[in-house]
């Protein structure tokens, strides 16, 4: 952009620099080495310049600026080192001195406090302060926060960055003068999005974690630099261990892909692998129960027993699941391991349940498999597009990309999402949008082809595009059409103004980026919608335009890798097709062995197959299908028919709890590898502690299970694993800072405008049916928590502060008409089942919708259906037709 | 007869005026307003201000016709007019009179100005307590609204101005500026950080002049009499027109007093206001309100001009002279304006926020009798250190009680020391001060 | 609920202001005078009204010296203590108080009918000494005219001496 390629130069107590127009003195400064002391200054926020301790000579300027205030401009002469400037820094740091008690000793900030190393660098001597000391009433803040009013200095960096970058604004500065404390609302303890950012940004110890209090000073600790695992985010955090306890995580370097921001999971959950019902040895099951073994004999059990099976069914009575929680090198393995060990193609990961349907549509549309834009292209972008993400609960740093684009850069943001705006203790995107549908999931479809009918109808089709693919734009064009706007209106509840209105916002983006979020691509049709929402950035040029694109998020920590490791049944490493012969040309020479030809089961082909009896065998490494899946499936039924079900895991879950034999898998705190993040971006995972009892790392378990079964996979530590998948898999040479986003591939869109977009064009250009609800019923959906992540979380003692069980959100027009309250019992049913649970009067549920939260719901998945796509074959299973009835 | 002519009060004198609509009408009122508006083109009511030499009345004196020539040329969309009317500086108390006596006289200001900088909406935020005026000036404005001169189509012309009446809630903070937008937009009163100034973002982040009420207040005569005939009052080029001085403390007639600009203190003091009122001679005046240094005896041949006042080490300031008697005690009277300070910091600036506690509590110990003769190089210190090192300033003006009456009359603060000193006792902290 | 006591009030307020929040302290003022003091549920509500989270009304609400966010007596007396009013004696009318009501500074009597607070300058220091009761301005206060006024508050709930339209010195009378 041609703002950023301006420049000022002037000079910094006597060196001279050239920075961007719009560059703050103390940030030049910086880049020249001197670092100017400040409080309140802080890069992620709008200069308030309320301590003053920045101040700085500026030739010509009569008296001292501040500078964090001030913009360098040509020219300009600022002298930080001289007798004035010193004196005024001793003075403001004297008046901050004033009313700060002297408790450093046992201050949890003691060794990483500004104030204490300005105080060191400016004051030797004793304070002239010779008055009573301010002090405030202590007061409970929250069990996860603890705050200490008597040590703060007002920067009011924790309000502003609550407000400003996280939008929840959940802090009040709230009295005047001297006395004014930094409190949040309401005669109960704190009640927010616990990001944890107040704790990270404070200067000094006044606001901390609870967690760690009082427990460690930063010199004893040991810190590893690793990657967060709740979510497809991938988000740089820093462990902080003592001995082989985990003590704190912040990213308070403000590094990696999340610039030092965190949500709840990342800064509160750390515990979750720390649980005391980790699994720490291997178990056999014998005489029915699962009992305690060594190493040794688990392993010689299960070899012993896949070689019978093997010997007696053939490779594909086998089959192989593993989670996107684990790192590249065990998700290459795993599926080495499935093709060649075992060799049979029955391999399937998480990312089945819905990040496949984001992928493959890439694939399809514009030949890659990753996104075409970066985290960047967000935070630049001028249009953004939301359907279905719920992102401040599922990609929370994502989201926070979405808010700066829209805080910071007046982006426009579009929303198309189950969500209506509201205030509340967490943020809430659609309070930022410029135009929002509040659809209910099963509308999602409706609304996007609305959309494409309002971009093609408006005449916002891109020439180029009507030029060389005018078949393709004409059955677009004649397929919506055929939808009737009041059908459209009928379904979503938004008139062809809206749509057209929404329309012209979207054609007229110069960066235009679209987001796809879990809600949308997990509900029925998600694979459709996602080419719909592919041929709308097509026809109205975004697709190949600088900083467009599509961006589907992930769910889990490695969804993306799952796919670019090969672990699903249609795919080989590097999310080639399995039926791509000079892809597994290539793969047979780097392995040195034929791959199986037959086409592998998913996932729930994989459990009719056990059903059937067919597959006698299962390998699942961290899934727990029978907790994740409704009955209908027949899962556990499926699975308890098995001969063989080897499960590698960190808790005893409602899967391991069926197997046959249970490995103790090492958690991602205790183990070495990669992680690729929802943007492909590669980032290293290191070890914080040794992997906890005799637990392993799951590339380990397998490369052991391997030899045992007598065709080795041997390698001596994940980085082995990584040199091998750099060698037949692009984009994993060398893990720089950001990703290197691929280009979409003319070639690819080429052959879709011209043949590819025939496959199931009918269905998707279709209106689903519109259902009718019937009386006191609502749609229940599964929805992510912010305070969880899948089960695993659920072990967390600081998320189960913060959320300790799943409640029925309701919308309080529905909650009034079944006579309900927050707090009261309710009790949910339909024809498959019923499930009782506590309600939470939620405003921001959109009428007609209720959310129960994943992470405990457990019991409500008899309520649900499942629908496999055609496909992708992704299993939908999270919404659901239920009566609500008050009970006791 | 007055001695001198007057502009702003003159209505009000005159006996049974009551500041209706009528009234205003009868005594030449709107008239400035039918004269100019859809008739002279605003850039020309702009350089009509700027020739009068009106300089603003809220404390800063910054020439109003320059002030509204910051705000952006052919900027499309909205821009805002506000009337400071928070009147909150200690021994200030003309703008309530201008408000509740003749309230027609300030909003036929406030619409001229509207017109000459293009806003369709101002608001008059006038201090919380000001429960009265507030309903006076809603009064007014009603008035105004069904006389055509208030409201979408101003005398028929399609030229609209809105005035709203926004009471404010109890800050002295908020009669500056930029913590008066942030008042206004419902958030605590925090003055911004400067630039960018409220001439460019201002409230709502539009373009946005803010003015005090004696300034508007003046805008219809200076339409009506013409740019020169004000330029000629008072002491030109720089100090013209009048001034509505509030006089306050030990004198005669206490009261508001509009004088030109550029008579000394002598004759306000000891003409306007019947001088001293005992047989006590003056022992020191505050110029321009509790922002301004002390003044001494020695003083009151210094003309009440911006320029004059300034140069005798103090500031014209809000135009509140309170004068104090031979007997007062300075360091309690410095006190006393240190508590108010203390208690008005709005907390943004550490050196103000720390600086007013600590400079209290100093000043409480050394009336107390309990002061160390350090303690006054250390006041003098954090004086220093406090000026000029905020970003509004209101840290000048916290500090200039202790460091005029230091300057001035620094015996009395060594008698306090020395007889804590002779008492020899550490006193306890007095109970119950307020 | 504030809305359905007020609801034409809340709708005139929130007419005058093209954002949303600019309409917090008059209606904190409502609240205030619908309760005699600002609680927690109204600031929740007017939250609500304006789209704000309940701490951005807190710190609104706690920064202005004229909201309550306790109950005060049911008559505020508001004494100026401000330098201006020192000097002609706003400190015997303290002292007044506490001899008359037993009350100090922040002080409520016990029959629940006074508070006193002594507060900083409200702009009248040329009629000082000077007290707020409630919305109106009392000056030039004697120990006789404070006496009636008290009295008059007791009996009537307001008083014939409290200040019209300001002027001082006064203008001439009309013949």
């Amino acid at each position: 952009m041609a703002e950023s390629a301006e420049t000022v130069r002037l000079t910094i107590d006597g060196i001279p620099i050239s920075v961007p127009k719009g560059t703050l003195v103390i940030e030049a400064a910086r880049r020249v080495g001197v670092m100017v002391p400040h409080f309140c200054y802080h890069p992620k926020l709008k200069p308030d310049a309320n301590c003053r301790m920045c101040l700085v000579e500026v030739e010509k300027m009569p008296k001292l600026q501040t500078s964090c205030s001030t913009v360098a401009t040509e020219g300009m002469a600022v002298r930080t080192a001289t007798t004035v400037v010193h004196d005024a820094h001793k003075s403001v740091l004297e008046f901050i001195l004033a009313n700060h008690p002297l408790d450093c000793p046992v201050c949890d900030q003691g060794g990483k406090c500004d104030l204490q190393d300005f105080s060191h660098e400016y004051t030797a001597t004793a304070s002239r302060f010779a008055e009573t000391k301010r002090i405030f009433q202590k007061e409970y803040f929250s069990p996860l926060i603890e705050t200490q009013m008597n040590r703060c200095v007002q920067c009011l960096r924790c309000v502003r960055y609550c407000d400003e970058v996280m939008d929840v604004k959940a802090l009040a500065p709230v009295g005047r003068g001297t006395m004014t404390e930094i409190k949040h609302f309401g005669a109960h303890p704190l009640d927010c999005e616990f990001c944890g950012g107040c704790v990270q940004i404070c200067p000094v110890g006044a606001i901390t974690s609870r967690l760690s209090m009082y427990e460690y000073r930063p010199w004893m600790l040991k810190r590893a630099d690793t990657v967060c695992n709740f979510c497809g985010d991938g988000c740089q955090i820093t462990v902080q261990t003592k001995d082989q306890e985990l003590i704190e995580v912040n990213s308070a370097q403000g590094a990696g892909r999340n610039n030092g921001d965190l949500c709840a999971r990342g800064f509160f959950g750390f515990h979750a692998t720390s649980h005391p019902s980790r699994v720490t040895h291997p178990l056999i099951r014998r005489n029915g129960a699962l009992v305690e073994a060594t190493w040794e004999e688990a392993l010689e059990f299960v070899a012993e027993q896949t070689k019978r099976l093997k010997l007696a069914h053939g490779p594909h009575a086998f089959g192989g699941l593993i989670s996107g929680r684990c790192t590249n090198e065990e998700l290459y393995l795993f599926q080495k391991f499935m093709r060649l060990t075992i060799g049979t193609n029955n391999l399937d990961s998480s990312a089945r349940y819905g990040h496949v349907n984001g992928v493959r549509a890439m694939r399809l549309v514009q030949g890659t498999h990753r996104w075409t834009v970066t985290f960047e292209d967000i935070t630049q972008a001028d249009v953004l597009l939301l359907v279905g993400t719920n992102i401040t609960e599922a990609n929370p740093i994502t989201g926070l990309k979405v808010k700066e684009a829209v805080k910071k850069h007046e982006a426009t943001l579009l929303t198309i999402e189950a969500i209506q705006p509201a205030i509340g203790t967490i943020s809430n995107i659609t309070n930022l949008s410029q135009q929002h549908f509040c659809v209910a999931p099963s509308q999602f479809h409706a609304a996007v082809l609305g959309l494409l009918k309002a971009v093609i109808e408006e005449n916002h089709i891109d020439s180029t595009i009507r030029q060389r693919a005018s078949d393709y734009v004409s059955a677009v064009s004649q397929a919506v059409q055929q939808l009737a706007w009041d059908n459209l209106a009928l379904s979503t509840g938004i008139s062809r103004e809206s749509f057209a209105h929404m329309a012209a916002s979207l054609a007229g983006g110069r960066r235009v980026v679209v987001l796809a979020g879990q809600t949308l691509l997990r509900s029925q049709g998600g694979y459709g919608i996602c080419l719909n929402l592919l041929d709308l950035l097509l026809l109205s040029g975004k697709l190949t335009a600088q900083g467009c694109g599509f961006a589907p998020l992930a769910e889990e920590n490695n969804d993306q890798g799952t796919v670019e490791m090969g672990a699903v049944a249609e795919l080989l490493p590097g999310a080639v097709d399995l039926t791509d012969q000079d892809a597994r040309a290539q793969m047979t020479r780097a392995w040195k062995e034929e791959l199986p030809l037959a086409a592998g089961a998913t996932l729930i082909e994989m459990i009719d197959r056990a059903q059937a009896g067919t597959i006698k065998s299962l390998f699942v490494i961290g899934e727990n299908p029978v907790g994740s899946l409704p009955p209908q499936t027949r899962v556990k039924e499926a699975l308890g028919k098995l001969e063989l079900l080897v499960c590698q895991e960190l808790f005893l879950t409602e899967t391991a709890a069926l197997a046959h034999v249970v490995l103790p898998a090492a958690s991602a705190m205790e183990k070495a590898g990669t992680f690729t993040n929802t943007e492909g971006h590669v980032q290293v995972v290191r070890p914080a502690i040794d992997p906890v009892g005799d637990s392993r790392p799951d590339w380990e378990i397998l490369s052991a299970l391997s030899v045992f079964i007598g065709a080795p996979l041997e390698y001596g530590d994940a980085k082995e694993i990584l040199k091998e998948i750099r060698a037949v898999i692009p984009g994993y040479g060398s893990l720089g800072p950001s990703p290197i986003p691929p280009a979409v591939d003319h070639a690819a869109v080429n052959r879709y405008v011209t043949e590819g977009y025939r496959h199931g064009f009918a269905t998707r250009y279709t209106l689903p049916a519109h259902a009718v609800r019937p009386e006191g019923t609502v749609q229940l959906g599964l929805v992510q928590s912010l305070f969880h992540s899948g089960k695993l979380s659920t072990h967390s003692k600081g998320l189960l502060q913060i959320e300790p069980s799943g409640f029925l959100q309701m919308n309080p027009v529905d909650a009034a008409r079944c006579a309900i309250g927050t707090g009261d019992r309710a009790r949910l049913s339909n024809s498959r089942g019923e499930f009782t649970t506590t309600v939470k009067v939620f405003d921001r549920v959109p009428e007609g919708l209720a959310w129960l939260p994943d992470h405990f719901a457990q019991n409500a998945l008899r309520l649900f259906d499942c629908v496999i796509d055609p496909d992708t074959k992704v299993p939908s299973c999270r919404t659901a037709s239920v009566s609500v009835m008050k009970t006791t | 007869m007055p001695k001198h002519e007057l502009i702003l009060l003159k209505n009000m004198m005159q006996p049974g005026y009551t500041g209706s609509l009528q009234d205003y009408e009868r005594a030449g009122g709107y008239q400035a307003l039918r004269k100019i508006v859809g008739k002279v083109p605003p850039p020309e009511v702009t350089a009509t201000v700027l020739k009068s030499g009106l300089r603003g009345r809220g404390g800063a004196g910054f020439p109003t016709g320059v002030k509204w020539g910051f705000l952006p040329k052919g900027y499309q969309g909205p821009r805002y007019l506000c009337c400071n009317a928070d009147e909150s500086e200690p021994g200030t108390f003309k703008d309530r009179q201008l408000i509740e006596r003749d309230p027609h006289q300030l909003l036929e200001g406030i619409v001229l100005a509207c017109y000459a900088i293009g806003a369709e909406s101002a608001y008059i935020y006038i201090r919380g307590e000001f429960v009265l005026g507030a309903r006076i000036l809603e009064q007014a404005i009603a008035e105004a609204r069904t006389a055509g001169y208030i409201g979408t189509n101003i005398l028929g012309t399609g030229i609209t101005a809105n005035v709203w009446v926004h009471r404010g809630a109890g800050a002295y903070i908020c009669g500056e500026e930029t913590a008066l937008l942030e008042s206004l937009e419902g958030k605590r009163g925090l003055p911004r950080v400067k630039p960018p100034f409220p001439a460019t973002h201002g409230l709502y982040s539009k373009p946005t002049v803010v003015n005090n009420v004696e300034t508007l207040a003046n805008l219809p005569h200076i339409i009506s009499r013409g740019p020169e005939w004000f330029a000629s009052i008072g002491s030109p080029p720089k100090s013209t027109g009048t001034r509505v001085f509030c006089v306050s403390g030990h004198v005669k007639r206490s009261g508001n007093y509009e004088v030109p600009m550029g008579v000394t203190f002598r004759e306000l003091i000891y003409e306007q206001a019947g001088g001293m009122r005992s047989d006590k001679p003056l022992k020191a005046f505050i110029p321009g309100g509790a922002s301004a240094p002390f003044l001494t005896p020695n003083h009151l041949d210094v003309k009440l001009d911006f320029e004059s006042v300034a140069a005798a080490g103090s500031m014209l300031g809000s135009g509140g002279v309170t004068v104090m008697e031979e007997g007062t005690d300075m360091v309690w009277a410095a006190l006393r304006l240190m508590e108010f300070f203390y208690h008005e910091s709005c907390g943004k600036c550490s050196p103000c926020r720390e600086g007013s506690s600590w400079l209290v509590q100093t000043m409480r110990r050394i009336v107390a009798k309990r002061g160390r003769m350090e303690d006054l190089e250390t006041l003098v210190d954090l004086c220093k250190n406090i000026e000029g090192r905020t970003v509004c300033a209101f840290g000048d003006a916290e500090v200039a009680p202790i460091m005029s009456t230091l300057k001035h009359w620094r015996p009395e603060y060594v008698a306090l020391i020395h007889a804590a000193e002779a008492a020899n006792l550490i006193m306890p902290e007095p109970a119950g001060r307020l | 609920m504030l809305i359905e006591k007020y609801k034409s009030d809340i709708e005139s307020i929130l007419s005058r202001y093209p954002v949303k929040r600019s309409a917090l302290i008059p209606l904190l003022y409502l609240a205030q005078r619908d309760e005699g003091f600002v609680s927690e549920a109204a600031m929740k509500e007017i939250a609500v009204l304006l789209r704000l989270t309940p701490p951005q009304v807190y710190e609104t609400a706690t920064f202005y010296t004229m909201l309550n966010l306790k109950r005060v007596g049911k008559f505020h007396l508001q004494v100026c203590k401000s330098l201006m009013c020192a000097l002609a004696g706003s400190d015997t009318v303290i002292g007044w108080v506490k001899t008359k009501l037993g009350i100090g500074p922040g002080e409520t009597t016990a029959d629940g009918l006074f508070t006193l607070s002594a507060v900083e300058c409200l702009a009248a220091c040329g009629t000082a000494p000077m007290m707020q009761a409630n919305e109106d301005y009392y000056e030039r206060l004697t120990e006789e005219t404070f006496d009636r006024i008290l009295a008059d508050l007791k009996k009537d709930g307001t008083s014939s001496l409290k200040s019209g339209p300001f002027m001082w010195p006064e203008a001439p009378k009309a013949q």
